[in-house]
């Protein structure tokens, strides 16, 4: 599982590089993420621009990465391919996901 | 073989001008090989594709595909796929057979988001549903010991209602 988590005081940036999260990866996926948040407890900051496809396996990852985040705290996915996008927008999860378009790097905590 | 092969055989055969980019493969029902057959068809046509198309297309056969492997494995004597996908004027048509055990009817039929009157958010259940919404012509039927799947990608991304 290609990813880095680099914890920024406020929040924890979590970047991807797998260039897929699919069936093959998803469990992994779901387990190292659900390590990050159990182990931080904070905000979760996700770079997604490396990910070029995602599939429903994928977006059940992280459907339960976003349920495993502590009440109250924040999953934030940045930067979302068009592929990757299409998933969660034609699944209806663009409504439950805090989802950011790249160029608003800034503050998330407003 | 139609009428149209017929005509190219003999002493001068012409080649074809009906010869349609296609894509053909037999592989193991594993998400692993899954995976490398998806990118393998992003290869054979995502040149000269419309990136919106070849996203729809790649995410129906990684959904249909994934579904072979997870749900329909006989585990004692494995499960092969035998994929078939050609470009055609309006889209692309796909069939896929595979050995494994047979499709719920269920999924075949109708459905809304997985969601919908739910209390708790579902971790899966989107698959059908994107197959469903992303395909024209969707049709199954079993025979023998073989699953058949077939269905077609449209091209008119724009003409659709998202």
């Amino acid at each position: 599982m290609e990813l880095t988590a680099n914890d920024q005081g406020e929040q924890v940036v979590v970047t991807l590089a797998e260039p897929r999260i699919d069936a093959a990866i998803a469990t992994r996926f779901k387990d190292t993420m659900r390590e990050i948040i159990t182990k931080h407890r904070k905000p979760v900051l996700v770079d997604m621009r490396s990910v070029q496809f995602m599939d429903s396996s994928g977006l059940g990852a992280m459907i339960a990465v976003h349920k495993a985040m502590p009440q109250g705290v924040h999953l934030t996915l940045q930067d979302l391919t068009p592929d990757v996008m299409r998933v969660f927008r034609l699944t209806r999860m663009d409504s439950v996901f805090q989802i950011k378009a790249s160029g608003d790097q800034q503050e998330m905590t407003t | 073989m139609t009428p149209s092969h017929r005509q190219n055989v003999g002493p001068h055969p012409r080649p074809s001008m009906s010869t349609k980019p296609m894509f053909h493969r037999v592989f193991a029902a594993e998400p692993s090989v899954v995976r490398k057959t998806l990118v393998d068809i992003r290869a054979r046509f995502g040149a000269g594709l419309d990136e919106d198309t070849m996203g729809r297309l790649e995410l129906v056969l990684a959904e249909v595909l994934n579904n072979v492997a997870e749900h329909a494995v006989d585990v004692q004597q494995g499960t092969s796929i035998h994929l078939c996908i050609v470009r055609q004027d309006a889209g692309f048509a796909c069939a896929i057979t595979d050995d494994g055990v047979s499709l719920p009817q269920e999924c075949l039929q109708p459905r809304n988001l997985p969601q919908d009157g739910a209390t708790e958010l579902p971790e899966g259940g989107f698959g059908w549903y994107l197959i469903q919404d992303l395909t024209q012509a969707l049709c199954y039927y079993r025979e023998r010991h073989r699953n058949f799947l077939a269905f077609s990608v449209p091209f008119d991304g724009a003409a659709r209602a998202h």
